[in-house]
């Protein structure tokens, strides 16, 4: 476990809460006339839109677009955001939208499988101090690939938001409303065992 | 599942993902280059235009101690009129941009961390803020007509 958050980035390992703290920050200091409050914003972010959008299974390539279409839709359509508490979610809703319609529109079957993370994989990292550690990542990424694939999905975009709204869930994932809440409790307990079986948790 | 857990089992899961399928260690830098140049593109990287100050009055027959005042500025061919309210902790502002147009107005606090606050202006050209804290702010308008940068008053006291 501690293997595993030791390779988070700070602001990552406390969760989306704080990330989507920090994003209200820098929006509020962008609108307030400090330029240097909306790159701060997209260093803030990119790492999450990154996840939720590579969460329907686009190559990374494509990823990379639908990140900077969202950043593009954001600098565009900003006066369209009258919460500056919700910046988050606004971006993370357009980049689940974006990513949703591109999937499609590539005539994908959403989800798609994650032949191209393997590829980098794993991570390059120096020491042999690292096996130990390594191998605790390797049984928690055992436990995630043992997950259905739906499941995969739904735990990678709820696990990087903050709270996100059911009914845009529910369209950007081809799901029925009233299974995302059901499916999300039946996935973390499929994961729950697993780890447990691993002895992880 | 207790909430603790369900917590610990989405740090798992993110932890993961960021170990073995992380984002391009240059894509910020690529992303704050478009939208720097989307910014400058939007007129967004300029130095906000000030409205000017035309007229200011204050209004002696505020209710239960309260103030209020109007302030009207002006910026190019648009006329912004406010009513500015305040009440114990709180106030209020009402206002009215002429000639009506669709556009968002944020009400900014200079003081760093307090965060914004904003409405749409309605078809008749009418706004209402409510709930602002005291202090000293200004108003950012932001045309929704894209081709139209945004503009400000200056700075004013609640």
């Amino acid at each position: 476990m501690s293997t595993v958050t030791s390779h988070q980035s700070p602001s990552q390992a406390e969760g989306p809460g704080a990330v989507w703290a920090q994003a209200t920050r820098a929006f509020d200091r962008w609108l307030s006339g400090d330029p240097a409050g909306l790159p701060e914003l997209v260093d803030v972010m990119t790492p999450v839109l990154w996840h939720v959008v590579r969460a329907y299974g686009l190559p990374r390539e494509q990823a990379e677009d639908v990140v900077q279409t969202t950043w593009l839709a954001l600098v565009r359509r900003s006066s369209a955001i009258l919460d500056s508490t919700a910046v988050g979610g606004w971006l993370t809703m357009t980049a689940r939208r974006e990513a949703w319609r591109t999937a499609r529109g590539a005539g994908r079957t959403l989800p798609t499988d994650d032949e191209d993370i393997a590829v980098h994989l794993p991570r390059q990292r120096s020491a042999e101090a690292d096996a130990v550690d390594r191998e605790g990542a390797r049984r928690i990424w055992a436990a995630v690939d043992q997950l259905p694939e739906r499941c995969r999905r739904l735990l990678r975009v709820v696990a990087f938001e903050n709270r996100p709204d059911y009914a845009s869930l529910a369209v950007d994932l081809g799901m029925p409303v009233g299974s995302i809440g059901p499916t999300r409790g039946r996935c973390l307990a499929k994961l729950r065992v697993a780890l447990l079986a691993n002895g992880d948790l | 599942m207790a909430e603790m857990s369900r917590e610990r089992l989405y740090a798992i899961v993110r932890a993961a993902y960021e170990e073995r399928d992380p984002m391009p260690d240059d894509l910020v830098a690529r992303m704050q280059q478009a939208v720097a140049a989307a910014e400058a593109e939007e007129g967004l990287a300029l130095e906000l235009e000030l409205m000017t100050l035309v007229e200011r009055s204050t209004d002696l027959a505020g209710a239960r101690g309260g103030a209020s005042y109007t302030l009207r500025f002006a910026y190019d061919d648009v006329d912004l009129l406010l009513r500015v309210a305040a009440d114990g902790e709180h106030s209020r502002v009402d206002g009215w941009v002429v000639p009506p147009e669709p556009m968002t107005v944020r009400a900014v606090w200079t003081v760093e961390g307090a965060g914004t606050s904003a409405t749409a202006v309605s078809d008749t050209g009418r706004f209402e803020l409510t709930d602002l804290p005291l202090g000293l702010v200004r108003l950012r308008l932001e045309p929704q007509d894209g081709s139209r940068a945004p503009f400000a008053t200056p700075t004013f006291e609640i």
